[in-house]
C-alpha cells in the first residue's frame, strides 16, 4: 500500500489538472461531443451498479422493510413497528444461535489459520521434494462439494456406527455421541469447514511467502537461526498483510456458516439437533423465514445478522489500523 | 456538470427498464381455460409413486397432457409451493402433505374452493378427518384426500423370538393393547437380551400416543391449548416414562444409525405408517421374513398423508379437476394402493377387499391392509392449527435433547413447552 499510494494521488493530480485546462481551451461547441465520451465510462461500469442495486442494495433495505412486519407470505401483512426485534432479543434461541455461531467460528478459523501457517512454511523449503504436488493436493479438499463433505463427517463421527467411536473403543473409551452435545456438534461442524478451507489458506500464505526473497532464508540459516526462528522471525512478519485479509475473510464466511451445520444433522432439519446445540445464526434465519414462513422474524434476524458482521469487520479493521500504526 | 451528475440514474434507469420489461414478459401459455384435456402442471413431492398415478391417468385419457414435477422433500414441496403463492408461477395441480396443510388451510383465497368444481358432497367418501384437515374456516374444502398415513408398529420377530415374547401380529397387539402394556413388554425385552426395545421414543412412541387424543394443541374453536392439555401431557410422559424404562436406543428416524440399525437388530421395534414399509425394505433387505406388522397399542392413529389442490391463479384448472374426478375415487386410490402402497383416504377404498387382504411375504405376511384400514378407521379427528406442526416439532425435540442425555426427564416438558412457546412467539 505504501508504494501505491504516491503514484496514485499524481495520477490523480495529472487527471485533474488535464480536465481544467481541456474545459478552459476547447471552444463551446464542442462540449457536445465530449459528453459522450463523458458519460462512456459511467456506461460501461453501469452493468455492475444496476445488478448490484437490483440484486444487492434492494433486497438489503427490503429486508428492513419487512422485519417491521408481521409478514406472511400467503396470508397478511400487518405493520408492527421494531415488536419482531423485541421478540428476538427475548427469544432464547436467538442467544443460542448467536453463541453457537461464535463458538464454531472460534473453533474454526483458529486452528485452521495456525495450521495454514504452518503448511505454508513447510512448503516454502527450498529442500522440499515434490513441492508441486503437494501444493495441489492442498486444493482438494477445497474443490469437494460441501454436501458430500458434511455426508461423510456425519459418518466418521456418527456415534453407533462412526469411525472414530470405533477407534476410542480400541483403547477402550466408551462411544461419543459428538453430536448431541454443544460442544461436541461444534467440535464435528469446525473439522469440516477447516478440512474445506485449510488448503485454500496455505495456498494464500504460500503465496506471500514466495515473494520474500530466499537469500533471506539464506541468510538466516548462515547465522545460524533454526528452522522455528526463521518462521516465527521471518515468515509471520513477511505474511502479516496476509493474515489480516484470511482473518476478515474467515470471519465473513464463518459468522454466516450455513451448509455444514443444515447437513451434518439432516434428520432434525433446520434445528441441527434436538436442542438446537449447532443452530447458527443462519440456519435459525432460514428456519424463521421459509421453515415457519415468518418473514418479518426472519427479516429481523437478517438485520441483526447484517449490525453483526458489520460490527465484527469494525473490530478487524480497527485492530488493523492499529497494528500497522504499531509498525 | 449537470449532464454528468444526470448520466448514472439515466444508465441505471435505461437498465433498469429492461430488467422489467424482460420480467413482465412470458404470461400465458396458449392453452384454452376450460379445456379439461390442456396441458397442466402437476407439483408432487418425491418418494410417493405419483409417477405411476399419472401414466395410469394417461391410459385412461389418451388426450390428456400431464407435466409432472417432482419438486422434493415433502417439506421442500410446500416451500416451493408458498414462494409460488408468494407471488410467482403456481402449479395447476400440487401435493400438500397433512404437515404443513394448516398454513395453506388458514389461508384458503390462494386456492381453488373444490365444492364450486365438484359440488357441496364432494368430501363425503372420504374419511371425516382428512377432508376435515383441508376445510377452511369458511366450509371452502381446498385439498382431495390422496391418502393417509396410517400407523402400526413393525416388529422382528426372530428377535422377539429369542426374547420370549409372543411372535403372531395379533398376540403381540393383544400383549401391547395399552401403552403401559408396551413399556411393559419393552422391560421384558431388554431384560432378556440386554438390547434396546425401540429405535426412539420420539417418532415411535410420542408421535403416535399424541393422535390418540380427543384435542391435540388446539380447542376444536381454534384456541390454543397446548400446554394445558392433560391429554397432550399424558402422551408426552408415556414417551418420557419408556425413556426411562431404558426402552430407547436413541437413534432417530433418517440419521445416519437408523438404516444400519433396522438391518443389524440394534433395536426390535421401529414405528411402521404405510409409506414407511417400502423404506424399511430397501434400508434392511437381507431381513426378508424376519418383520411383521402389527397395530399400535391404544385407539389407532395416523401420521402423514396428503392432499391435493388446485391454486387459485392456476391456468388450467379444468384440466387438474379432470385429474382429480378420474384418478381420486375410491377405485382410483384402491389401484394406487395396488400398485405403489400407499393408503388410501376413500372410505370405500379403505373397506375394499382389495386393500382389506393386503399381505406382504417381507413382512411374514403379516394382515398389513387389515391392520392398517382399522388404524385409520378408528383414528380420531381434531383441529390442527397453523403452528400445530412448530408445537409438534418443538415437543419432539425435548424428547431427542433428553435421549441424548442434555436434559432430565423430569424437565423434559417443561423445555418443549418452553420451546414451543418461543416458536410461536410466547
Amino acid at each position: 500500500m505504501t508504494v501505491t499510494a504516491p503514484a496514485t494521488t499524481t495520477a490523480t493530480a495529472t487527471i485533474i489538472s488535464v480536465r481544467k485546462t481541456r474545459r478552459r481551451d476547447r471552444p463551446p461547441s464542442r462540449i457536445r461531443q465530449s459528453f459522450g465520451e463523458r458519460i462512456a465510462p459511467y456506461v460501461y461500469i453501469a452493468p455492475f451498479f444496476v445488478i448490484f442495486a437490483v440484486f444487492g442494495l434492494f433486497p438489503l433495505v427490503f429486508t428492513f422493510y419487512v422485519a417491521l412486519f408481521d409478514w406472511n407470505p400467503i396470508g397478511e401483512q400487518t405493520f408492527v413497528g421494531l415488536a419482531n426485534f423485541e421478540r428476538l432479543f427475548q427469544d432464547p434461541r436467538f442467544w443460542n444461535a448467536f453463541v453457537n455461531t461464535f463458538g464454531i467460528f472460534l473453533l474454526s478459523t483458529i486452528p485452521q489459520l495456525a495450521l495454514a501457517l504452518g503448511l505454508a512454511h513447510l512448503l516454502n523449503q527450498a529442500t522440499l521434494k515434490w513441492a508441486n504436488f503437494f501444493r495441489m493436493a492442498l486444493l482438494v479438499p477445497y474443490i469437494t462439494s460441501v454436501a458430500a463433505t458434511a455426508l461423510v463427517f456425519a459418518q466418521i463421527f456418527d456415534r453407533n456406527f462412526g469411525l472414530i467411536n470405533w477407534v476410542l473403543n480400541i483403547f477402550g473409551i466408551p462411544d461419543v455421541n459428538f453430536l448431541a452435545s454443544q460442544v461436541g456438534s461444534w467440535v464435528v461442524i469446525s473439522s469440516m469447514v477447516m478440512w474445506r478451507w485449510f488448503g485454500y489458506n496455505t495456498l494464500l500464505y504460500l503465496a506471500g511467502l514466495q515473494a520474500v526473497p530466499r537469500e533471506m532464508y539464506e541468510a538466516a540459516s548462515v547465522d545460524g537461526a533454526s528452522g522455528w526462528q526463521q518462521f516465527i522471525h521471518l515468515s509471520i512478519p513477511s505474511l502479516r498483510p496476509i493474515i489480516i485479509f484470511t482473518v476478515i475473510m474467515s470471519t465473513i464466511g464463518g459468522l454466516q456458516i450455513f451448509t455444514e451445520p443444515l447437513l451434518v444433522a439432516p434428520e432434525s432439519g433446520l434445528t441441527c439437533g434436538g436442542g438446537r446445540q449447532c443452530q447458527t445464526l443462519a440456519l435459525f434465519l432460514y428456519e424463521q423465514g421459509f421453515g415457519q414462513f415468518e418473514f418479518g422474524y426472519g427479516s429481523a434476524i437478517g438485520v441483526a445478522l447484517f449490525v453483526i458482521v458489520v460490527v465484527v469487520s469494525l473490530v478487524n479493521f480497527y485492530l488493523t489500523t492499529r497494528t500497522r500504526k504499531a509498525r | 456538470m449537470n449532464r454528468r451528475k444526470l448520466a448514472l440514474p439515466i444508465a441505471a434507469l435505461g437498465a433498469l427498464a429492461l430488467l422489467i420489461s424482460g420480467c413482465s414478459g412470458g404470461s400465458g401459455s396458449g392453452s384454452e381455460a376450460g379445456d379439461p384435456n390442456a396441458e397442466f402442471e402437476f407439483w408432487s413431492f418425491t418418494g410417493i409413486g405419483q409417477k405411476d398415478s399419472v401414466d395410469r391417468y394417461l391410459e385412461k385419457n389418451p388426450d390428456a397432457k400431464v407435466k409432472l414435477s417432482e419438486v422434493g422433500s415433502t417439506t421442500e414441496t410446500a416451500t416451493a409451493l408458498t414462494a409460488a403463492l408468494a407471488g410467482g408461477r403456481v402449479p395447476d395441480l400440487v401435493m400438500i402433505q397433512n404437515d404443513d396443510l394448516p398454513k395453506f388451510v388458514e389461508n384458503p383465497g390462494n386456492f381453488v374452493d373444490l365444492r364450486t368444481l365438484g359440488g357441496d358432497d364432494i368430501g363425503d367418501g372420504y374419511l371425516d378427518w382428512a377432508i376435515d384437515g383441508a376445510t377452511a374456516e369458511d366450509g371452502s374444502i381446498i385439498g382431495i384426500p390422496t391418502d393417509v398415513g396410517g400407523l402400526a408398529f413393525a416388529y422382528r420377530a426372530d428377535l422377539f423370538e429369542k426374547a420370549g415374547l409372543p411372535t403372531d401380529p395379533a398376540e403381540v397387539a393383544k400383549m401391547w393393547s395399552t401403552w403401559d402394556d408396551f413399556i411393559a413388554m419393552g422391560e421384558k425385552y431388554t431384560e432378556a437380551t440386554g438390547e434396546p426395545f425401540v429405535d426412539n421414543v420420539e417418532t415411535s412412541v410420542f408421535f403416535s400416543t399424541v393422535n390418540q387424543v380427543s384435542q391435540k394443541y388446539y380447542t376444536p374453536e381454534g384456541e390454543l391449548i397446548y400446554d394445558t392439555n392433560p391429554e397432550v401431557e399424558e402422551a408426552f410422559d408415556v414417551a418420557v416414562r419408556a425413556y426411562e424404562a431404558g426402552l430407547s436406543a436413541d437413534i432417530p428416524a433418517w440419521s445416519s444409525g437408523w438404516a444400519p440399525g433396522k438391518a443389524n437388530g440394534a433395536f426390535a421395534v421401529t414405528t411402521a405408517p404405510s409409506w414407511i414399509l417400502s423404506g424399511l425394505k430397501n434400508d434392511a433387505p437381507d431381513t426378508e421374513g424376519k418383520w411383521r406388522i402389527a397395530s399400535i397399542p391404544g385407539v389407532g392413529g395416523n401420521w402423514g398423508g396428503s392432499v391435493i389442490a388446485i391454486p387459485a391463479r392456476a391456468e388450467n384448472k379444468e384440466a387438474a379437476w379432470q385429474y382429480i374426478e378420474t384418478m381420486l375415487s375410491p377405485e382410483g386410490q384402491t389401484e394406487h394402493f395396488a400398485t405403489t402402497g400407499t393408503f388410501p383416504a376413500a372410505e370405500a377404498a379403505l373397506e375394499s377387499d382389495e386393500v382389506k387382504s393386503y399381505t406382504d411375504p417381507f413382512y411374514g405376511d403379516s394382515p398389513i391392509g387389515q391392520i392398517m384400514s382399522e388404524s385409520v378407521l378408528n383414528f380420531q379427528s381434531f383441529y390442527n392449527g397453523p403452528d400445530t406442526s412448530a408445537i409438534g416439532a418443538a415437543l419432539l425435540n425435548a424428547l431427542v435433547d433428553m435421549q441424548a442425555g442434555n436434559i432430565a426427564p423430569e424437565d423434559a416438558w417443561q423445555q418443549g413447552l418452553d420451546s414451543a412457546k418461543a416458536a410461536i412467539g410466547g
